[in-house]
Order: structure tokens, then sequence, then C-alpha cells
């Protein structure tokens, strides 16, 4: 158990935690899906949800808890670091005008033109990391360095539905309406999120994101 | 059919709540006060995840325009039927015509009602009928209630009054300790075992905030990391908050204790500038309390199933 560590928070989560070795093992990560895999696969848990650099599992029955701490740690020490498939989605983007009301400034603030902007942002294969803020809010990793920006400082009220937005080092993609405080780069028309629809939710923790261009 | 007729504050659909789906950033929602919602329930002979009308701090009024069996549970928000007096955790029984209005009190804030067969116009969505007041789906129409809804039920015979113990409302709450106290201070248990927390009125279904605390004022982060209902957050005011059901499903707050399972009806009740004391528990105190709220829940089954 040298790069993880593993604890209890409250009666029936466990909590998986890389954090302190994310930086120097990139792999972690993925190692990190392939556990929440085969967690999803014991039928043991309510739920098996990622986050930043780690995963809580809740249990089902809360009996078993020290058991399964235990389990998890073996699982881990045996698991094989490249054992994860991410299923891929291409999502079409236009970007900037009426659809990306920040896309100028933000290519201002860089030093790069509109071009430039909307090839670094479409240049790599994002992963969704985690959900999280609204149902179906998916926080994309894999950012280029060159277009990390903080939150803006007041977030705005109305972010519209499908805007795709940056912050800090993720990119990702407004499910529905709702103040938001990321910078708006563009818009799609694929649903992400539908809580009435089978699919309910388009992308899933662990998967891969390919912004497209739409052109026009 | 039940016609809203003044919803009060705040009145929604719950049942126990949205289970699996906090991977996809969906809340859990659900009643505050699950044990409240499964003895009206058991009292009904509904199941046990029989969606509720979730009243908050009363001031609300309904009329039932067909005979049914109902239950009124959790806090006693001094609810009449036309003139009469209705006690929580009591069955009775309405007809055509019947008004029903709440009107408030100091020992508690959430009420359940029920009746028998459940509400049958509402919205199942990812597995729940509970209403996600942020994301609006679930419950009736994925909102709050409404002047002039309607909820509709199946029309029953008037049925025998039945009443269950429910058990009493505590401000001594209980925690189990957090990741990452030891970040704050090495007196984090200390000073949530010793001070007496004022509930402050920024509290509503998504956290409960408490008052502020000068040592435990802090300039740390977390990884974001997933959170759930009973997580103590410590953001860097030093006011704690406890997430309760609507909470978002990811914080990036120091975690400092959750909140046991059982004691979070007591939290469900709590108003603003109510006193509540914290204490710090083991995990075997835990799994006792989880016990004695199954075997009070079963044992009223049992009692009801020999009577009825």
């Amino acid at each position: 158990m040298t790069n993880v560590s593993c604890y209890l928070l409250g009666e029936r989560a466990i909590v998986i935690d890389v954090a302190c070795h994310i930086a120097t093992q990139p792999k972690l990560n993925q190692k990190l899906f392939a556990l929440k895999k085969w967690l999803d696969s014991s039928d043991a848990f309510i739920d098996v949800v990622p986050a930043m650099s780690s995963i809580t599992a809740y249990l089902i029955n809360p009996e078993k808890i020290k058991q399964w701490q235990q389990v998890i740690v073996e699982k881990w020490n045996d698991l094989e670091m490249d054992s994860f498939e991410s299923k891929l989605h291409h999502i079409s983007v236009n970007y900037g005008g009426e659809f990306g009301q920040d896309f100028g400034d933000v290519a201002n603030r860089l030093a790069l033109t509109h071009e430039q902007l909307i090839r670094l942002h479409t240049s790599v294969d994002y992963q969704v990391q985690f959900m999280g803020f609204l149902p179906g809010f998916a926080y994309l990793s894999g950012l280029p360095a060159q277009l990390h920006l903080p939150r803006k400082s007041t977030p705005i009220t109305h972010v519209p539905k499908g805007s795709i937005a940056i912050a800090d080092s993720y990119t990702a993609v407004y499910p529905c309406g709702s103040p938001g405080g990321w910078h708006l780069l563009g818009q799609t028309d694929s649903t992400l999120f539908d809580a009435e629809s089978e699919s309910v939710c388009l992308l899933q923790p662990g998967d891969t994101v390919r912004f497209v261009e739409k052109s026009c | 059919m039940l016609e809203v007729i003044k919803p009060g504050p705040l009145s929604s659909v719950q049942d126990l709540g949205r289970r699996g789906m906090r991977h996809l950033g969906v809340s859990q929602a659900g009643a505050l006060d699950p044990l409240a919602l499964r003895l009206a329930n058991a009292l009904l002979a509904n199941h046990e995840n029989t969606a509720a009308i979730e009243i908050t701090i009363g001031l609300c009024e309904f009329i039932f325009h067909a005979p049914a069996n109902f239950v009124i549970a959790g806090a006693d928000l001094n609810a009449c039927l036309n003139d009469t007096d209705i006690y929580p955790c009591w069955r009775y029984s309405a007809k055509a015509g019947d008004r029903l209005s709440f009107k408030q009190s100091r020992d508690g804030v959430r009420a359940y009602l029920l009746v028998e067969g459940g509400f049958l116009n509402i919205d199942q969505q990812l597995g729940s009928y509970s209403t996600d007041l942020m994301a609006g789906f679930g419950g009736l129409h994925g909102r709050a209630l409404k002047v002039g809804d309607k909820l509709y039920y199946q029309q029953a015979q008037a049925k025998p009054a039945l009443g269950a113990l429910q058990p009493s409302y505590e401000k001594l709450i209980h925690f189990t300790p957090g990741p990452h106290a030891q970040l704050v201070s090495p007196h984090v248990f200390d000073i949530l075992n010793q001070t007496i927390w004022k509930v402050h009125p920024n509290s509503n279904r998504m956290g409960i905030r408490l008052s502020s605390h000068k040592a435990l004022t802090h300039n740390h982060s977390i990884a974001t990391q997933a959170v759930h209902p009973g997580v103590i957050q410590l953001p860097p005011s030093g006011e704690p908050i406890i997430l309760m059901n609507d909470c978002q499903t990811t914080g990036g707050y120091p975690i400092i204790g959750v909140i046991t399972e059982a004691d979070m009806r007591h939290l469900s009740q709590l108003s603003a500038g109510d006193c509540l004391h914290l204490k710090s528990t083991s995990t075997t105190h835990t799994a006792k309390q989880r016990h004695r709220v199954k075997s009070h829940l079963n044992q009223l089954k049992l009692a009801l199933n020999k009577k009825e």
C-alpha cells in the first residue's frame, strides 16, 4: 500500500485516495477507474463515486465495512496500471460569437489567435475525471497548460445549456442552464443529461471526450 | 384528490431518495427524516418507500376531495382536520371536503403527510419519486408544491385510528471523526464536542450551517472528493456545514466529521437559532444506533400485523 490511502468516511463509505501521488504517477488515475469498474461489478455497493484523485464506494451493507476495506486494499495491490478501457465520444462545438461569450476575451488574455485557441482546445482527448456540481456536469481533465485560467471572480447568473467552458485545469460542458463561473468558449447541441431519457447521462466517469469544431 | 390550498414556506414530494446516482452528479434528495416516513408508511400498510409531502415549518393547508386514510409523522406542527387536533404518527380518516391545516411549532420543522396507497400523479425519475428542487425533476413537475396543485390518490374506506410510538428528537447529535480534522487543528474534536452550536438562518435542504468558531478558521483546501448527507465540511470561515440530502455530490472543503445515519433525523427538525451539541462516537456505537432504529420499525410492523 505504498501509493494510496484507504479510509472510512462515516458508516458506509470507503475512500481510496491517491492525492499525494497523482502528480508523479498520472497512471494511478486509470488504476482508480479500473478499481471503480471492479467495485461496480461486485454488486456490494450503492454507488462508486470518482472525484479529483479518489474514489468513494458506498456500501449497501455497512456491517461489512471493515472486511471490504481490507478487500479493496488487496485488490488495489493486484490491479494492473493499464487495465482500464475508456469509451470515446465526439462532441461538436460552435466556438465564439453568440455561442461562447468569453471566447474573444480568453484569446486576448492567453495571447492566442482565435484559430490557435480552437486548435488547442480540440487538440487533445479529455477524460471524464468526475461528475459534480450539477447532474451530468463532467469535469474533463487533460486541458493543455496554455489554456489554464482561474475561474471568474464573480460567477454569471445564467450560463446557457450546452456551453463549453474552461476553468483551472479542467474543461466542461454545462448540461443545463445554471449560474457558473467558468469561461465560456462555445456551445454544443448534444444533450448531456436528460432525466427522462433511458440513457440519462451521455458521459460516464472514465470516458474519453474529443471536441470537434462545427463547420458553419 | 388532495388539493393544495396553501403550500407554506416549502412543501415538496419526497420518498427515501435517489440511490446509485451520485457518480453522475445527481443528489440523493429524499425525506430529511426517513424514520418518520417509514413509520407513517407502516401505519398505512404502504411500501416503506411510498412518497409523502414533506412540509417545512407548517403554515399550510390542504383539502381532501375524496375519502382517505392518512398519517402525519415527524414534527408536531399543530395540525387540525377541520377543527379537530391531529397528532403525529396516528392514522386518521378524512371525508371528502375535509380541510387539513398546519400552524407551526417551536419543537420541530418538518412533517410528512401520507395517504393510504400513496399519491398517483407524481413522477418517478432515476429510481425515485423525490423532488430534486435544484435540478428540477421528480415529484410533482420537479418543483415545490404551489397553490392549486392536485395530488390524486385511490379513495379508501375509513379505518379505525391507530398510533405508533415515534422516538423523541434530540439535540445531542453523534458523529464519527473525519479525515481532514488534523489538517485544520489538533483540537478539532475537542472543539466540536465542547461547543454549544447554533443553527445559522442560512440552512436548508442542502446543508445546515453552524455558528462559526474562531479556532476553526483556516486556509486549507483538499482535492475535491465525494461527499454525502451527514458529512461535516469546514470552510475557511470556521463555520461548519453539515451536508443534508440535497447537497452536491463532491466538495473541496476539509471534512472534519460525519453525522451518524441514525441521528440525521434529529437534524431535520432543527430551525434557525436552535442550539445543539455534537459528540464524537465510535463505529460500535453507530452500529448499535442502526440496530435500535431497525428493531423499532420491525417491532411496529409485527404489532401491526397482529392487530389488522
